[in-house]
């Protein structure tokens, strides 16, 4: 899921983990590091204490070699004794390399064995240390080499070693303890970073779900709750208040001017109304005086219109625009249409035909303003078909769906008009437009396509430049279930 | 007929003054609420006329307490708010019909009438011009014997310039009258459906009937 709560666990987590990662590995490797140094001072203090024993044993005057039975010299049997008490391997030297004594304890085999003679007679008398690997494979050996050739009269060096595997072997316990408790200490960080990232989201979440309740003119009295702490969150909640503050206020004078408009404008056309229709029914009028009293009428109608339509259009942005639903049969509404349809087609020289299915079509829906939806449409595809064109009223019923159209062969729209036709004023250039015409207000389509949303429905276009154009009204057919009169807003 | 008005515009409230007494009725009308109510609860009206936007007292403070001192007078509201649940809440306050703003002045007659149960005397069932008859209730046209068939839109154009014989009628007022008066074609469609009535009506006959009168109307006269 595609979250901040989820990015900050992600990163929080990544975070502990690398770190708890490298800190663990630092720690080991300085611990090896340690475990070697240890065991360098070791062998390199047993070397040295040999050689010492050895100096200290022939100083008193004490024999240091004998010679076995064979005749080749090796260590007195009571340093022999001693030394095979030292932990590690030793080696000892006479100055033309002959093994003195080697410790038994460490089992060598024949190359290895001469390896680290080798390595004594390498040494030259010099004191030396080194790492080395006999065979491929096998163990690896850690050694200090000791000369005590002006100590003790057959000369000679110490040589004592180590397996490096005894080192591994012992950080062994501690690897396995890294192991377990990384694993854990990283899961431990994701947890963590859940409910850290969740207490840091979940405020904001709180704040989301309370706008969104907050979905029209009826609901913007309402404010977030602000919590004392002015955090980041307080101060959101602040903005969002202050924001909502100036929203309901320009409502508010929104709803007062609708409501006001509808007086103030719609009185004085009253009154223009009355009089002139007053005068033009006047017996024996000149029709002089008539002709221009008609056009008076005619444009008082207009501006009623366009009144109606403006104050429509507010309270729909409002929210507060009505709709009353009936249970109504589309197929009736169509075919009282039909008539109307035909008068304006014919007046344009137009064929306008009806095609609706044999039954009744029954939705809950406002009849007068899918009555004017209709007719808007009529009005519409009748205006833009050129002489011999064809006008389609069309109504068709789906699953869970009533379609409701208006195709025509007329001049169509251009592609990159369409975005646009359902905007408020918006009107195609002049080339749209029959001269002979005066245009509309530009309403006829947003007032339409409120009609079919305020109606839980879409309205929908498709359009060829100079091949025709169909809108299509979708209304939601659930409705149909419940045919009673339900008063409902949108 | 008698009929009060409560209108605070003046020049409206004597414009309907007016032509509801050209229509022949009796007609008192007063410009504030408070004296309104006071008017409509001793006088004996057959209806009440009563604009809902009113200084001292609002209209529906009027209707309100007529009602809820069980004066059943029946009561035509004038409104500038076009919505429906504005006049669905009128309708439950007691109202017997709206008009909505601006209005025209056959319809504020018609509901008028129709509130008033005027008699059915003074508009005559049948209209008659020429060898013309109009049979208002069985929707029935004849002429010189022949019956004549006309769609609803045809009947309507024909029946109104029936009701008004030897006036000239404007194009708006035919169009409110046969359609809603709300909708606005845009085009004369009028023209059409007079075309249509003169070939059904005028055609191969004599006298000509229906007569046009260049950019305002037509007029039915023999």
């Amino acid at each position: 899921m595609e979250t901040i709560r989820g990015r900050l666990t992600a990163w929080y987590a990544t975070a502990l983990a690398l770190a708890l990662t490298g800190f663990v590995v630092a720690l080991y490797l300085s611990q090896r590091h340690a475990s070697y140094q240890e065991l360098d001072r070791r062998i390199a203090s047993e070397a040295d204490l040999t050689a010492g024993i050895l100096a200290g044993v022939s100083r008193a005057g004490g024999a240091v070699v004998q010679r076995d039975p064979a005749g080749r010299p090796e260590l007195v049997s009571e340093l022999t004794a001693t030394l095979e008490a030292v932990p590690d391997f030793l080696m000892i030297t006479d100055s033309l390399g002959q093994v003195l004594f080697a410790s038994s304890r460490t089992q060598l085999i024949f190359e290895q064995f001469e390896q680290l003679r080798r390595l004594i007679l390498e040494a030259g008398g010099r004191r030396t240390e080194g790492t080395v690997q006999v065979i491929a494979g096998g163990p690896t050996f850690r050694y200090v080499v000791r000369p005590f050739g002006d100590v003790v009269p057959v000369g000679g060096a110490v040589l004592a070693g180590a397996r490096l595997e005894s080192v591994e072997l012992g950080l062994r316990p501690l690897l396995s303890t890294f192991l377990l408790t990384l694993p854990l200490g990283i899961l431990a960080a994701y947890v963590l970073g859940w409910w850290l990232a969740f207490r840091a989201v979940e405020p904001v979440d709180r704040i989301t779900t309370e706008v969104r309740e907050i979905t029209d003119g009826r609901s913007l009295h309402r404010r977030l709750p602000v919590p004392l702490v002015k955090d980041e969150v307080g101060r959101l909640a602040d903005t969002l208040n202050q924001m909502l503050n100036r929203l309901e206020r320009s409502f508010g004078a929104l709803r007062r001017f609708t409501a006001d408009a509808s007086h103030e404008l719609k009185t004085p056309l009253t009154v223009l109304r009355t009089g002139v229709e007053r005068a033009i029914t006047t017996p024996r009028l000149p029709q002089e005086a008539l002709a221009p009293l008609e056009e008076a009428l005619q444009e008082i109608n207009r501006m009623t219109e366009l009144v109606d339509t403006l104050l429509t259009l507010a309270r729909a942005d409002e929210g507060t625009a009505p709709l009353h639903r009936e249970a109504v049969d589309l197929k009736k509404l169509v075919e009282e249409t039909r008539e109307t349809g035909e008068l304006l087609a014919e007046e344009a020289g137009v064929t306008m035909s009806v095609a609706a299915p044999a039954s009744p079509v029954v939705v809950a829906v406002d009849a007068s303003r899918i009555r004017q939806l209709v007719l808007n449409l009529l009005t519409n595809a009748v205006k833009y078909t050129p002489s011999g064109g064809r006008v389609t009223l069309w109504l068709e019923q789906e699953d869970g769906a009533v379609k409701l159209g208006v195709s025509d062969t007329g001049i169509g729209i251009a592609a990159g008009d369409l975005p646009h036709i359902f905007d408020r004023f918006w009107r195609a250039d002049s080339a749209r437009t029959r001269t002979s015409e005066r245009p509309g207000a530009g309403l006829g389509l947003a007032i339409c396509k409120w009609i079919a949303e305020a109606h839980g429905g879409t309205i929908e276009v498709q359009s060829r430049s100079g091949r025709g154009t169909t809108f299509t009204v979708t209304l939601p057919a659930a409705s149909v279930a419940h045919p009673t009169v339900i008063d409902s807003s949108r | 007929m008698k009929l009060l008005v409560i209108e605070d515009d003046r020049t409206v409230g004597q414009y309907v003054k007016r032509g509801l007494l050209e229509a022949g009725f009796q007609v008192d009308l007063v410009v504030d609420g408070a004296e309104g109510l006071r008017v409509a609860s001793e006088g004996h009206y057959d209806v009440v006329v009563l604009d809902l936007r009113l200084p001292t007292l609002e209209g529906r403070e009027v209707l309100r307490t007529l009602r809820d001192r069980g004066n059943p007078v029946p009561v035509l509201v004038l409104t500038a708010q076009d919505t429906v649940d504005f006049k669905v809440q009128a309708l439950r306050m007691g109202a017997d019909d709206y008009v909505t703003k601006p209005f025209a002045l056959e319809e504020l007659l018609a509901r008028v009438e129709a509130l008033g149960r005027r008699p059915k005397a003074i508009t005559p069932p049948v209209l008659r011009v020429a060898d013309l008859v109009l049979d208002t209730g069985s929707r029935e046209v004849r002429r010189g014997g022949s019956s004549i068939e006309l769609t609803p839109k045809e009947y309507a154009v024909l029946e109104y310039l029936m009701r008004h014989p030897g006036r000239v009628m404007p194009r708006t007022l035919i169009t409110e009258y046969a359609w809603d008066y709300h909708f606005d074609p845009g085009t004369n469609i009028v023209d059409v459906v007079i075309t249509r009535l003169r070939k059904k009506i005028d055609h191969g006959r004599a006298p000509k009937l229906i007569h046009t009168v260049r950019g305002v109307g037509y007029v039915v006269k023999a």
